[in-house]
Order: C-alpha cells, then sequence, then structure tokens
C-alpha cells in the first residue's frame, strides 16, 4: 500500500516534464504568427491537460466495465478516482480555454461545439458524484456509478472529434489525420508538456489509489472495534 | 494584440494552473497523512482490545 501511496519518482518525471516543457515553449517556439500571437502560449499546457481529462474519464469508462464484469472494488476506486481526477483537469481546461478565447477570439466563451460538448462532459461526470452520494449500499452505489460511467462515456469521444466532424466552430484541431499542423520547435515543447501531463495524471491516480485503500482500512477497522 | 497584452493572458492561465495543481497535491496529500494516522490509532486500538478480550476469556 506503501507504494501506492507514495510515488515520488513519478511526481519526480512529471514536473521535471511538465517544466521542460514550459520552458521550451516560452524560449524555444516561436510567438504564434497567426491572429493570436503571443496568448498562442496557452496552448502547450491547456491541450495537454484537455487530452489528459479525456484520457482520465477513458480509464473511468474501462474500470466501468471491468467492475461491471467483475464486481471487485479496486474498479470502483479507480473509477471514481479517474473521474475526479478528469473533472479536476476539465476544470483547467475551461478555465485556460476561456482565457485563451477572450485573448483570441475577444469574448469568453462561445457555444460552438468542442466548447459545448466540454461542458456537457464537465456536467455528465458532476452527475457521477450525485448519483455517488445518493446511493447508500456500498455494491449498489458502484454498480450504479459503472453503468453511469459508461453512459458519460459517449459524450467523451463527441467532444474530441466535435472539431473534426463539425469544422465550423472556432475552436482549432491541434492532432489531424494529416498531422499535428505545427512546426517541429512548437510540436517539441506541446508533445513534452503532453507526456508531462499523462505522468502527472498516473502519478495522481496511484497515489488517489493509496487513499481509497487507506479509506477502506479506516472502515475494516473501524467494523473490527464495532466503531 | 501586443505581447505584453497577450503576456496577462498567459500569466493568467498559468496562474490558474499552478494554483489548481499545487493546491489539489497537497489537498491529497494532508487526506493521505490524515487517513494514515487513523489507521494507525486504530490499529493501536484493535491490539489494545485484544489482550483484553483474552483475559476476560479465561
Amino acid at each position: 500500500m506503501k507504494k501506492l501511496v507514495s510515488a515520488p519518482a513519478l511526481f519526480l518525471a512529471a514536473g521535471v516534464l511538465l517544466v521542460a516543457g514550459l520552458l521550451l515553449a516560452f524560449l524555444y517556439s516561436p510567438i504564434d504568427a497567426s491572429t493570436m500571437g503571443y496568448s498562442q502560449k496557452i496552448f502547450y499546457y491547456h491541450a495537454p491537460i484537455a487530452e489528459t481529462a479525456l484520457l482520465a474519464f477513458g480509464i473511468s469508462f474501462v474500470a466501468a466495465i471491468l467492475y461491471l464484469r467483475s464486481p471487485k472494488p479496486k474498479w470502483d476506486h479507480l473509477g471514481v478516482v479517474s473521474v475526479r481526477l478528469g473533472l479536476v483537469f476539465s476544470v483547467l481546461v475551461m478555465a485556460t480555454g476561456m482565457i485563451w478565447g477572450r485573448a483570441a477570439w475577444g469574448r469568453w466563451w462561445d457555444w460552438e461545439p468542442r466548447l459545448t460538448t466540454f461542458l456537457l462532459v464537465c456536467f455528465l461526470y458532476t452527475a457521477y458524484f450525485v448519483l455517488r452520494s445518493v446511493v447508500e449500499e456500498e455494491q449498489r452505489r458502484a454498480t450504479f456509478a459503472a453503468v453511469f460511467a459508461i453512459i458519460a462515456f459517449i459524450d467523451v469521444p463527441i467532444t474530441f472529434f466535435a472539431t473534426r466532424f463539425l469544422p465550423a466552430g472556432m475552436h482549432p484541431t491541434v492532432i489531424t489525420a494529416s498531422g499535428t499542423g505545427m512546426p517541429g520547435s512548437m510540436f517539441v515543447s506541446f508533445f513534452i508538456s503532453m507526456i508531462g501531463m499523462t505522468l502527472l495524471l498516473v502519478a495522481l491516480i496511484r497515489r488517489d489509489l493509496g487513499v481509497e485503500d487507506l479509506r477502506d482500512r479506516v472502515a475494516d477497522l473501524k467494523h473490527s472495534i464495532g466503531g | 494584440m501586443t505581447i505584453e497584452e497577450g503576456a496577462k493572458f498567459v500569466a493568467a492561465a498559468y496562474a490558474i494552473i499552478l494554483a489548481v495543481l499545487v493546491i489539489y497535491y497537497f489537498m491529497s496529500a494532508r487526506r493521505v497523512n490524515t487517513l494514515k494516522r487513523d489507521v494507525e490509532l486504530l490499529e493501536q486500538e484493535v491490539q489494545r482490545r485484544l489482550p483484553t478480550a483474552g483475559e476476560s476469556g479465561d
């Protein structure tokens, strides 16, 4: 359990990569020549955070399927931890996206496909916690949450492909079938930040799983002493 | 948009990211410490009760 709670090597690796990505973004990558100019620097964390949020929801989707196939607490724990972290990253995506939108488009918000579907993702996964909070019995709560996580995940690929299938929106598409659409010096910074953010997610998932294990241990001990 | 104007937006975005991630990290670390302490105390309590139960059974 101790190994799960502390994952210093992962945190360190994530931190080093994130700092390196940021330094490269500001010192190596050129200032965007389009209308965005300097504010495009937000992209180097905004896009990796968005991809990481969607990855976290993907993990919760897999955990939900695994739980329904074999109802073990570890899959429920993985599901709840992934959704929680996905929501934290989603809040960051929305906040940085709004700042970017204000700088690039002159307004904080636009009801265009990518933004709208991402907002829906946030609402759906917030509802996941509302659902968990209203079901008392542990196993029923985990089963309902798993089913809900599978349903909620339907919106994730819609969000990801919104800018590809509905190109009328204002949100740019970073990675397409034909490539990344950015020069190599930008891509390096973006890629390093992306790896760093993914490692950060893995490190946080590992530690939060340790927290869930500790919670279970506390509950078991309380039960054993009749508390 | 000038570099100075853009820099304000960039600084705001990165400040929010840093703040949220740092707050989450430390909240999570605090939760771990609290739970570890609870486990320790409860395990001590279980150990304390075990001999008592044995003695009462003799």
